[in-house]
């Protein structure tokens, strides 16, 4: 500053002109720049780092704590946890050329439509050995890593444990419980649907193909439109029903469990849950493949943090190595633990893979008229 | 608004060229001055502009969008709720203005401070806000049942009323600015003048100060109705599933169904709605305004 003032009149003209042409074409530099310079540098740091993203909240801490930290530890590959995990993003980055993750957590449902539009990486068996995935979990072009259950939760303020709902008839029971119900407004990650059927008496193994005529039929009688109130995100009917806005909502066993864990007066019902599951996929021009490769190998293979993970989450990872290093109080409360399994509903992905944009639309449709 | 920021530009940019500089270099300057700018738009904004509007006419976009019952559902939801919006922040925004106008230092600094703070508040803090006042165990509901005036909470969130009360809130600066500039233009005389002459007050109002703001008012709908029209978080936050407005939409179609070219579709066609609604309302206020001048 002090130089600028000493100059002549003349040659603080010419600067600024100087200066003023600088600043103009700055933005052309910067992206001439952002061109060229990105490729060199990343294809030196390539598989030193993995990119991961899930649904955020509690469960990042868990997978955290759990998996990713362990396995940074073993490997010397650093991880990045995302919270934002969309399929829609996941599109964009492939179809730009300009893919940021390398490990992707997405629904059932979606794992399918992302298969049909080609944007995954067919997985690497020889990095990833099969030997600890159960035999619902291996896919070609990912793993259903996750198992949890979609069920029935209830604020313990307003609603003891003694009369809470046995089943789903009892949860829409607008005469039972006087309260507005939570649920998901979406389709692809919730059974909302399949709680209807169920509440309206189809048995377990008539549940499929979804009668969704009969499902909004039935949610339109009870509790009725008026008594739904509908959240978007994982974590919201925790806030909803910690906050007394609702007194019932559906939501999933480790979210309550989390809760609970928390201190937060909730409960849940794991009886007539419906068992879903969510994969880890790779986009197709991923950066750091194998490092998401070898990932995953750690994780399906891996007793110690396998069990730690089942244990803090109370979610199946599809990991069989881990179940034998449970203790059977955590092992049979489980999603996939035997003592449930004629007491659950086991979600239909076949279905909902062919059925999910015509049913979306439907049940958006629905909301709003 | 624009007009006069140009207008301030231009002896702006001027000022920095010396007497003895030659014309024509000054003119090299001049057009470096706005090379920044016009790379930014024509980098940042055009080129992915004509991106979406390119993708929109692959795979018979609009004739999926436009069959989705939904999706006209929104449309008539955004327009609706957007002029109801418009007309209520408009009218809430005259009257601040005016008591603005007419009030003394102390309070015009006060009032200046509320209109400004929900301004320089995030809209996601605002109707969360909004949320916890309106929800059945929320504050408003508690007092009316407190007081007796209800027994049971009223149904005051999650519905239509909740949306526009969310957005008025956001829009109240964007109408009073305008307003306000516009009152404070009328010659102070002219009231003087007119009373002088035995006018009451409400007449006064009526034939010099709401005449005179026409322009502002007019100004302060166009601006509240384009902002409106784009309006995303509120509905989510305050609406029922009923309330959908297109950006919900657009959101839908590109996030759920990931249907990226619907979603460009739809993005094309709000844009060439509130296009055409824009080129109306102009046409007919121009009309006005010769009317008032004959």
């Amino acid at each position: 500053m002090r130089g600028t003032t000493a100059m002549t009149d003349s040659s603080l003209h010419f600067d600024r002109r100087k200066l003023l042409k600088a600043a103009a074409l700055t933005p052309f530099a910067g992206l001439a720049l952002s061109g060229c310079g990105a490729k060199p540098a990343d294809s030196a740091a390539a598989n030193k780092t993995v990119t991961v993203t899930s649904y955020g909240g509690s469960y990042n801490d868990q997978l955290t704590q759990t998996i990713l930290d362990p396995f940074s530890k073993q490997s010397g590959i650093q991880t990045t946890l995302l919270a934002n995990t969309s399929l829609a993003a996941l599109k964009a980055q492939v179809q730009s050329g300009d893919v940021q993750w390398d490990l992707v957590e997405i629904t059932a449902p979606e794992y399918e439509t992302a298969v049909a539009e080609g944007l995954l990486e067919p997985f690497d068996y020889d990095i990833i050995s099969d030997k600890g995935l159960p035999g619902y979990a291996k896919a070609e072009y990912g793993i259903k890593y996750l198992s949890f259950l979609f069920v029935m939760a209830w604020d313990q303020k307003a609603i003891p444990d003694a009369q809470a709902p046995k089943d789903w008839a009892q949860f829409f029971d607008q005469g039972k419980y006087d309260t507005k119900r939570s649920v998901y407004n979406q389709l692809s990650d919730s059974s909302v649907l399949e709680a209807a059927l169920l509440a309206d008496g189809v048995p377990f193994d008539q549940i499929y193909p979804l009668d969704v005529d009969r499902a909004l039929r039935v949610l339109g009688h009870h509790p009725g439109k008026d008594r739904l109130l509908y959240h978007a995100a994982n974590q919201e009917p925790i806030q909803q029903l910690t906050s007394g806005e609702v007194s019932l909502s559906t939501s999933f066993n480790n979210r309550i469990n989390a809760a609970r864990n928390d201190g937060a007066k909730l409960n849940f019902s794991a009886e007539n849950a419906v068992l879903a599951g969510d994969y880890f996929v790779v986009p197709k021009g991923a950066k750091n493949k194998e490092a998401a490769f070898k990932l995953m190998n750690f994780m399906s293979n891996d007793a110690e943090a396998g069990a730690a993970f089942d244990t803090v989450t109370n979610l199946t990872l599809a990991n069989t190595p881990a179940l034998s290093k449970l203790p059977k109080e955590v092992a049979d409360t489980l999603p996939t633990s035997p003592r449930l399994a004629d007491k659950i509903l086991v979600r239909d992905d076949k279905w909902w893979s062919e059925n999910l944009k015509k049913t979306e639309q439907q049940f958006k449709l629905w909301q709003a008229s | 608004m624009s007009n006069a920021t140009l207008q301030r530009a231009r002896p702006e940019g001027r000022a920095p060229a010396p007497e003895q500089e030659k014309p024509r270099r000054r003119r090299t300057t001049w057009w470096l001055l706005l090379a920044p700018i016009l790379a930014f738009d024509v980098v940042l904004f055009l080129s992915p502009l004509g991106k979406l509007v390119g993708s929109s006419f692959t795979g018979n976009a609009y004739q999926r969008v436009l069959e989705d019952p939904l999706v006209v559902r929104s449309l008539i939801n955004t327009l609706s709720i957007s002029l109801a919006s418009t007309i209520v922040t408009v009218v809430l925004g005259y009257v601040i203005a005016l008591v603005l106008w007419r009030s003394g230092t102390v309070t015009r600094v006060i009032l200046f401070a509320v209109v400004l703070l929900p301004f320089w508040t995030g809209i996601l803090v605002k109707n969360f806000a909004w949320a916890v006042l309106l929800q059945d165990n929320g504050i408003v509901n508690s007092f009316l049942q407190t007081v007796g005036l209800t027994d049971a909470p009223i149904e005051l969130l999650h519905n239509r009323l909740a949306v526009i009360i969310g957005m008025v809130h956001c829009l109240l600066p964007y109408a009073v600015f305008p307003i306000f500039s516009s009152l404070t233009s009328i010659d102070d005389r002219l009231a003087l003048a007119a009373r002088s002459l035995g006018a009451k007050e409400a007449s006064i109002f009526r034939r010099i100060t709401l005449p005179l703001s026409t322009p502002g008012i007019s100004a302060a709908g166009l601006l509240v109705f384009i902002i409106s029209t784009g309006f995303f978080i509120t509905p989510v936050v305050m609406g029922g599933p009923g309330d959908m407005m297109i950006a919900n939409q657009i959101d839908y179609y590109a996030r759920q169904l990931t249907d990226f070219s619907g979603a460009a579709a739809l993005a094309v066609i709000l844009t060439v709605l509130v296009s055409i609604l824009v080129a109306i309302y102009q046409r007919v206020l121009k009309a006005g305004g010769q009317h008032a001048d004959n």
